[in-house]
Order: C-alpha cells, then structure tokens, then sequence
C-alpha cells in the first residue's frame, strides 16, 4: 500500500502530468498540454455546457445521451435538443483531442451505444484532486497531524472559489457545488484548528476564510477565539464572540452553543 | 408559451445537525440550515422547519405568476382566486379563531375544523376525512401563540401574493 505522503506528492505532480487540466473553482478554465484553452476555441455554449456536465457527473457511468440532453436543455424540444448534443459532443472533442483523426475513438469521452462518460482518470480535475486531498487528510488527521496540515494545505490552495460560477443557476450543478463547499469548510475547520496552538495568527485567517464561505459556520468562530486567546489579543476574541452571537441571531434566530458560550465567559473572566 | 424551465423550482438544503448539554445538562440536538433556491438564486436560514415550507411555497408562487404572465386577466384572476380563497378566508377569520380557541379551545379547533371543511367542499376537493380534534384538548399556551404566529404568516403571504397579482393585473392591462 503506498503510504500518505507519497499519495499526496503524487497527487500534486499529477497536475503537471496531465495533459488536460481543469479548473472549476471559481472560474472555469481548461489547460491542453499545459497550455490554456481560449474561450473561443470552444465555439458555441452548449460544448462548454456538456463538458461541464460532464465533469460534474465523472461518476456516474454510463450517462444515457437523452438523459444529458433533458438535464443540460431541458427548455428546448426534443430535435433542437439532439441537434445540441451534436454540436456540442463535436466541439468537446476538438477542444481536447484537435488532432484526433475522424472515426477513431476519443481517449476522454467514452461512448458505449447511447451512453456517455468522461474519462477522467486521465485529466486532472481541481475538485478531484480536493475531494482527494481532504480525504488524505482526514485519514490521517489523528495518527499525523502534521500530515494531515499537508493534505489540507493543498486542498485549500485549490479553492479559488464557488464550483462552475457560470452555471450557479443550473440544476445540475448544485449538489457537486454543495459538495465541494462543505469538504472546503471541513478543511478550513480542521487546518484551523490543527494550528490553534502553534500558529494561532494562521488560525485566525483560516477560520475568516471558512467564514468568507459560510457566515454562520459556528465552529470557525468558536477556534477564531481560542486563536485570539493563544495570542493574547482579548478584545478581539470577545469581538469575535459577539459577532458569532449577532450573526446567529439575525440568521436563525437562535444563541451560541453552550461550547461557544462557555469559551466566552472564560476568556471574560481572564484578566 | 411557457418553456419546460418555467415549471420547474429546485431547491437545495443542508442541515447541520448540533447535539450539546444544556445548562441543565440534558442532551439536546438543534437543527440549523440553509435553503437555497437553485433557479433564483436566493438563499434563507432556518433552524425551523416551518420557515424551509414558507420559503418554498413564496418560490412556488412566484413560478405559478411567472406561469400565467400570456394567460388572459380573467384566467389569471380564475386561477389565483381559486389558489388563495383558503388563505384568504384563513387570514380574515384568523384572529376571531384564535380568541375563542383560547377561549374555548375545543370549540375553537371545532371552528377551524368547520372552516377547512367548508373550504374543501367549496373547491370539490376529495378530501372528507374530518380532523381528529381530541388531541387538542389540553393545547397549550405555546399552542395558540404558535396558531397565532402562522395566521399571521399566512396573512402576510396573502398581501404579498395579493400585491403580486395587482402587480400583473396593471401591466397586462398596460
């Protein structure tokens, strides 16, 4: 079995080993042989769209062609919704493959009768690569800590912002993008708070990230203020409390937990 | 022609569940959440659940208006007077209920019980099972401000979807 830490390293040098790499996060780019792919060279929407898709279900296998057509155009008819699938398949291929010769088989997408599917294990994919990293991380989150700072270290750096931010309104992207903010949160809170006492300053940015992200992530203010207390700066770990409480407050209508609440009165009670 | 996308409304939800010991040092578990509407965009926390099914049904009716926009008015006005009589007529003999449920609460609840059973045979609906009132008995103080509380929020919600529909009316009559 290959030990975490070469898993990890492994994982990084892969980016550089691919030859197609993908950015979803926060923006939505795409590098052929390290090179980037101008948004031109995608031609029409619908190709971006279906390798979107795509990339969003990696896997699932086997999606049937009707099922990718109802989901991406589910506001067009029946024969303009096969004639996007056409142009879209075809300028998806030209994007990644442009020297592929006509009637030989695409090395990404696979097509078996009427289903498709990415063949992604040959690209490198940033939420792939976090998914990946917070895993890693999360294995050795006990037994490594320092490890464990490592794997989540690289997953942080991925995340530049929302999944797909271009198709915030479409359906079939929420549940990934759901997905990849609460593996993000979990990072942010586990870093943070592996660094509580040897890096409290560290701490203190990774938890305002976390809160960037989710206002009303609790945990994120409950370490902010251990972080401020190992400082040394009081007033600001009481600042912090009352932040949590008034952002609690105003979303749901609801106070800190007795854990946060009892933080506060002991740093209170600190002179 | 209203499109396929018009008829649909997706919503995404998360909870976070939080289990502590109160100050009494009982376990406790609270719910906290956020609901987010795909199509629109827009978001709302929730730590009850109530506030997830008025969420929704706003978002609702915003798509059922959006539907209707080529309809004729009269068929508008048809079709969301049909929608809102029950919330109407809950919003307006709200406040009288609630005084002698508090008053009375079995007799109370049999109002509301004779209210929603008129309703359902206005709009033929099929629905004839009468509601089971003896549990409601010992209804509690929490009870009625609770009943308060949701008369009052379906009475809101018949404004708004009363400032909606006038809102139409006057641009399909531009």
């Amino acid at each position: 079995m290959i030990a975490i830490e070469d898993q990890i390293a492994d994982l990084v040098a892969s980016r550089t080993d691919a030859s197609i790499s993908v950015q979803t996060l926060g923006n939505f780019q795409v590098w052929r042989s390290a090179e980037l792919v101008g948004s031109k060279e995608w031609g029409r929407d619908v190709s971006l769209q279906l390798f979107q898709f795509l990339i969003t279900h990696r896997h699932r296998r086997g999606l049937h062609k009707e099922q990718i057509i109802d989901r991406i155009w589910e506001n067009v008819d029946g024969k303009a919704g096969q004639q996007n699938f056409k142009v879209a398949h075809h300028g998806v291929s030209k994007v990644l493959e442009p020297d592929r010769k006509s009637r030989t088989e695409s090395q990404y997408i696979i097509r078996q009768g009427a289903t498709y599917q990415l063949r992604f294990e040959d690209m490198w994919i940033d939420v792939e690569a976090l998914d990946q990293f917070v895993t890693l991380g999360n294995q050795v989150l006990l037994d490594d800590p320092q490890l464990a700072q490592l794997a989540y270290r690289e997953a942080i750096a991925l995340h530049k912002g929302v999944f797909l931010p271009n198709r915030l309104y479409e359906d079939w992207s929420s549940e990934e993008r759901e997905r990849i903010q609460l593996l993000t949160l979990g990072a942010f809170i586990s870093l943070s708070e592996l660094l509580v006492k040897d890096n409290p300053l560290e701490s203190v940015r990774l938890t305002q990230q976390a809160l960037q992200i989710d206002h009303t992530w609790e945990d994120a203010y409950r370490i902010q203020m251990e972080a401020y207390l190992e400082k040394g700066n009081r007033p600001m770990a009481l600042k912090t409390y009352k932040q949590c409480e008034r952002v609690l407050e105003e979303e749901f209508g609801i106070g800190p937990l007795p854990e946060t609440r009892q933080l506060y009165t002991k740093i209170k009670t600190i002179h | 022609m209203s499109t396929k996308k018009d008829e649909t409304a997706s919503f995404m939800l998360r909870f976070t569940q939080k289990i502590f010991n109160n100050e009494a040092g009982e376990p406790e578990v609270q719910w906290r959440g956020n609901i987010r509407h795909v199509q629109g965009g827009d978001e709302q926390r929730f730590s009850q659940f109530d506030e997830v099914v008025s969420f929704i049904q706003s978002k609702l009716a915003d798509l059922t208006i959006q539907a209707m926009e080529d309809k004729p008015i009269e068929e508008q006005k048809g079709i969301l007077s049909k929608s809102f009589d029950l919330w109407k007529k809950m919003a307006l003999e709200g406040p009288k209920m609630v005084m002698e449920t508090i008053k009375d609460p079995k007799k109370g609840v049999a109002h509301i019980q004779d209210q929603i059973q008129d309703q359902i045979h206005q709009v033929k609906d099929e629905i004839t099972q009468k509601l089971e009132i003896d549990t409601w008995k010992r209804a509690s103080k929490s009870d009625y401000n609770q009943i308060m509380q949701k008369l009052s929020d379906i009475s809101n919600e018949v404004v708004a979807l009363n400032n909606k529909v006038e809102k139409l009316s006057k641009k399909s009559s531009k």
